[in-house]
């Protein structure tokens, strides 16, 4: 099967200076179906406002925001993650609907629904005789 | 499954000793640099925070993924339990391209330093993330003392 579906997040992006603190490159998950795409990516603290999905130049990127910070009169006494935000990228082939891209998002998971459009990615050039 | 390792399913841990696992997370931040670490930096499942107020112990849990009703949250005493499992949706005819987002039961365990007023737990479910408040016994709570002329 050919990589439909490129990542492009091996390489360092540069951080969000809206807001202090760590930006993570979150889990993903890519199934592929006879009609679609379907990607899910785990954003824990984010609200859906935050949540930004672009596409742009074959790539779709997501980002969004730490959730609230700890209140000021929490002492900390153990910390196993700090909260951040969230960046990630996604190289997208030939064959999608790009507008047609669907978005949810549920218990900080987001699911994209990307449409296949049915269209063949490759096709096999007569040669003529001269 | 290098997923299911990433859960630990028996942890039991005290709050013995934060400062090493402080030292810890902040090496792995370090190390990582500029660069955006993946979020599954910690064995056990799911890494918690943990804060402290006069009344209260505050624990917090990234559970993305998860619905309230399959979270299982137990008290005895002064040791809390999570207890869940984040399921791998069953995907029939679609094929898999990548699968990061761990999957598996877990069970963690915490001994908070005082026993906990089990009738005023709350917990918050909110955008995959659990905050669980958790009141302090009456008696170990500071009380303020009003010091009279005499």
């Amino acid at each position: 099967m050919t990589r439909v579906l490129h990542d492009s997040m091996r390489k360092p992006v540069p951080e969000e200076g809206t807001r202090p603190g760590p930006v993570y490159r979150p889990d993903a998950d890519i199934l592929e179906r006879a009609d679609e795409y379907l990607i899910r990516v785990d954003l824990p603290g984010a609200d859906e406002k935050s949540v930004q999905v672009r596409f742009e130049k074959d790539v779709l990127s997501i980002q969004a925001s730490a959730g609230a910070p700890p209140e000021p009169s929490w002492t900390p006494r153990h910390a196993e993650y700090q909260p951040g935000g969230y960046v990630r990228e996604f190289r997208l082939a030939d064959g999608i609907d790009v507008d047609a891209i669907r978005a949810s998002l549920q218990h900080g998971v987001l699911e994209l629904h990307l449409p296949k459009t049915g269209r063949r990615r490759s096709r096999s050039i007569q040669v003529a005789a001269a | 499954m290098s997923q299911l390792e990433r859960l630990r399913p028996f942890g039991f841990e005290s709050w013995g000793g934060f400062g090493t696992l402080r030292r810890e997370l902040d090496e792995l931040f370090d190390r990582f640099g500029t660069s955006t670490p993946a979020r599954a930096v910690y064995s056990a499942y799911p890494a918690v925070n943990l804060y402290e107020t006069d009344e209260a112990y505050v624990l917090t849990a990234e559970l993305p993924g998860l619905a309230p009703e399959e979270l299982e949250i137990s008290l005895e005493g002064s040791t809390v339990t999570l207890r869940g499992e984040r399921k791998a949706a069953p995907e029939e005819g679609a094929s898999v391209h990548r699968r990061e987002r761990p999957s598996g039961a877990f069970r963690r365990a915490f001994d908070l330093p005082v026993p906990i007023d089990g009738e005023k737990v709350e917990a918050v479910h909110r955008n995959g993330v659990l905050t669980l408040r958790l009141p302090k016994a009456p008696e170990h709570r500071p009380r303020q003392i009003v010091v009279k002329a005499s």
